[in-house]
């Protein structure tokens, strides 16, 4: 008996070890490739927020939070990622109701396109700091792609152990501790790369959306529906990758069947969207300029439209969000400089 | 039924399912084995030579059809997994058997146990029917097998996923680009030196520790090779298993070294070149280049001066496998003499690992060749440990493939370089 209880404590002793060496050796996420902080960064958060905003890279570069807090006192979060599918999407909203119940979600149908996920670094940078859940486990089937496994989310050792011959200063400093990167889920960028010639459409076989998407999307609007939630989709004004016309009539059909307001925001002059000074590269993603004025431009709808307060007159989130304004700003004057 | 029946007929089960699974044109094993089944058991009862010829062409015309398909016709065909070893399994079998060295099976259930013995199929070490035949009853996990067993797997996976994967990365990039040429040739053959037999005696280790998990003990297919002093030592101490089956085969039926000096040379030159072929078309200048150091043999009276020159002689002969081409591979060793830059040096670190990785390679290796040597001591030491020594041992040997292993996505740790001969 007493062997066998001195072999249990060894093994547990040794996945503590192999669970110390997999934080260690697992990428940090701080000071580059920042995206795969923005998961973790939601649960610092200490307030709720009235509105969630999901999709993919076209969420966390085309709304900035913290413009539309200090325009209309709008409470945002973004939970968005590089080439986060709709199903992905879904499950992170799904995670974020057991946090807070927002007012509004507001979808971004770009990745209505993708069927798949294409690289396997893009499910990392969403699922890496993601807290273990069930969403995490459905997930992590959503979006595997062949050759990755549950057990390289379990025990991270085996997917980074070949970092450990190159370890950087970042992975004992964030050992045990982590930092906030982003600014509610948005990502400061403030280079400009104009577009130099509007994109010629290609001829696609099939532009249908997967039925996989559509029922992801139908996830997330019963989702809704059932917490009460508004849902609002919208299309980023960016003009890489060519958004076509048959992709936007679906978005359209499905909008009107449900009864849910589209934006599409290729077709919305009055945002004042200039494609040589508003995204950094070349109009795939809008930067800074450009996300200041998406959400200048939406915080005022959601605040007419969609009835939503100004949160600064609450001193638990005033007091927060002067915290996070100073960061922001902080940053915003740095690049600047 | 008998409970070992049961356990064989579970173990030629599973052994089968596992080959459906991972093999490659299982229907031919399957009407090859049941050919050779019914050749064995008109051979154990006339015994013609016409006969057990025919039986040798038959299984030798598809090893040829499929390993030089591809060269002749520039043809790819799926080549049935692990045809090189169960084809000189099943010669041996029907040899044997035409020999009266031991009588046929008759059993269709210990036959089947035979030729789909799964652990071998890859990489061997190529089985001689009464060594299976006479454990086959055993079958069965025993508490005393467990520590050995998985202490051999854990030492074959350190040689396969921690060194020789990792050392492939070099081998790969030099491989790829032939303008490395000179002292990088030199270098990336002495690599591949220590990668094959990290690689191919790596899988040994698993095979054989896989089947003294189940109480089956397979014959060593390494001894130690680094230790020769002369590239006919190398041969006794390297694939013995071929090795011998070569010399039961093929060296032995030739006349041996009973016919004078001049005709054992021929036949030792004779039984290269079938190794050369067994291997693939771009070996045989390899075979017989073995060949002719076998044949005449040099050593001086120091053994550490031996061993160095065994080791840098059968590491340039290596020269022709991480080509896989005659004429490039000749190109490449005479680029060593022509083309030796100290450029080489500056540029060691950009060949794909850097100097921890070389250094982790370095220690594990100089780790595994001192355990090699004094295995018999070690193991006697380890056996006599307690359970919980035992398990600390066998932790830290898993955690130093899971830390330093190369594997993952991006890498295939299931090819062996045996396993595509």
């Amino acid at each position: 008996m007493r062997k066998v209880v001195n072999c249990i404590i060894i093994i547990l002793i040794f996945l503590g070890l192999l669970f110390l060496l997999g934080r260690l050796v697992s990428y940090k996420y701080i000071h580059s490739l920042k995206e795969g902080s923005f998961v973790s960064d939601y649960y610092k958060e200490e307030n709720k927020h009235a509105v969630i905003i999901l999709g993919d890279c076209e969420a966390y570069t085309t709304f900035s939070p913290m413009e539309m807090y200090k325009e209309y006192g709008i409470t945002s979060y973004i939970r968005g990622n590089s080439q986060q599918l709709i199903g992905q999407s879904y499950y992170l909203l799904s995670e974020a109701l057991h946090y807070e119940i927002p007012k509004v979600v507001i979808l971004s149908v770009d990745a209505m396109r993708y069927n798949s996920q294409i690289k396997e670094e893009y499910n990392r940078l969403l699922l890496d700091k993601m807290r273990w859940s069930k969403e995490k486990l459905a997930l992590i089937n959503y979006s595997k792609m062949p050759g990755e496994s549950l057990l390289t989310y379990l025990f991270p050792i085996l997917r980074y152990h070949e970092r450990i011959t190159s370890l950087e200063a970042d992975d004992l400093k964030y050992l045990f501790s982590d930092e906030v990167v982003s600014h509610n889920g948005f990502l400061i960028n403030k280079e400009i790369k104009p577009v130099k010639a509007l994109p010629t459409p290609k001829y696609l076989d099939d532009y249908t959306f997967s039925q996989d998407n559509y029922n992801y999307l139908d996830k997330i609007r019963l989702l809704c529906e059932e917490k009460g939630i508004k849902l609002i989709l919208y299309k980023a004004p960016t003009v890489h990758p060519y958004w076509y016309k048959e992709y936007d009539k679906q978005i359209k059909d499905y909008a009107n069947k449900y009864q849910i307001d589209y934006y599409n925001m290729l077709e919305l002059e009055e945002i004042g969207i200039d494609m040589s000074v508003d995204t950094y590269d070349s109009g795939t993603h809008l930067n800074l300029f450009g996300a200041r004025k998406v959400s200048h431009y939406f915080g005022k709808i959601l605040q007419d439209k969609y009835n939503l307060s100004d949160e600064s007159k609450n001193d638990k989130i005033r007091l927060e969000y002067e915290k996070k304004l100073m960061r922001y700003e902080g940053e915003v004057n740095e690049k600047n400089n | 039924m008998a409970k070992s029946r049961i356990k064989i007929l579970l173990w030629v089960i599973i052994n089968f399912l596992l080959y459906l699974f991972f093999g490659k044109n299982i229907f031919f094993l399957i009407i090859t084995g049941i050919i050779n089944y019914f050749w064995g058991l008109l051979l154990d009862k006339k015994k013609n030579i016409f006969f057990v010829v025919f039986a040798i062409l038959c299984n030798l015309l598809p090893l040829l059809f499929f390993k030089y398909i591809t060269f002749i016709v520039n043809y790819n065909v799926l080549v049935p997994l692990g045809i090189s070893y169960y084809t000189l399994s099943f010669i041996s079998y029907l040899v044997d058997v035409y020999e009266n060295r031991y009588p046929s099976e008759t059993n269709f259930l210990n036959y089947c146990f035979y030729i789909f013995y799964f652990p071998s199929l890859f990489i061997g070490p190529i089985n001689r029917y009464q060594n299976i035949k006479k454990q086959m009853e055993n079958l069965g996990l025993k508490k005393e097998n467990i520590f050995p067993s998985l202490f051999r797997i854990l030492i074959g996976l350190i040689k396969k996923i921690v060194i020789a994967n990792s050392l492939s990365v070099i081998i790969g990039n030099l491989s790829s680009d032939l303008s490395y040429q000179g002292l990088y040739v030199l270098f990336g053959a002495l690599i591949y030196s220590v990668m094959l037999y990290c690689d191919f005696s790596g899988g040994i280790d698993l095979v054989l520790g896989v089947s003294k998990l189940f109480n089956i003990d397979l014959v060593e297919n390494f001894d130690q090779p680094f230790l020769s002093e002369s590239v006919k030592e190398f041969w006794r101490r390297w694939h013995i298993s071929l090795g011998n089956w070569l010399k039961d085969y093929i060296y032995i039926p030739l006349g041996g070294n009973r016919n004078g000096k001049w005709k054992t040379k021929i036949n030792v030159l004779i039984t290269f070149l079938i190794s050369g072929l067994w291997h693939g078309i771009h070996y045989i200048l390899w075979g017989v280049i073995n060949g002719i150091f076998v044949c005449f043999e040099w050593k001086s009276k120091n053994k550490y001066l031996n061993r160095t020159l065994t080791f840098l002689l059968i590491s340039l002969l290596w020269i022709f496998f991480i080509y896989q081409d005659t004429l490039v591979s000749l190109e490449m060793f005479l680029s060593i003499f022509t083309k030796s830059d100290l450029s080489f040096f500056q540029n060691i670190f950009r060949l794909g690992l850097n100097i921890w990785q070389y250094l982790i390679s370095f220690f594990l290796f100089s780790f595994i060749l001192w355990y090699e040597n004094k295995k018999l001591i070690i193991n006697n030491w380890l056996a006599k440990r307690k359970v919980e020594i035992k398990l600390i041992i066998l932790l830290i040997f898993l955690l130093i493939v899971l830390l330093f292993g190369s594997y993952g996505l991006d890498v295939n740790s299931n090819n062996f370089i045996y396993g595509g001969f």
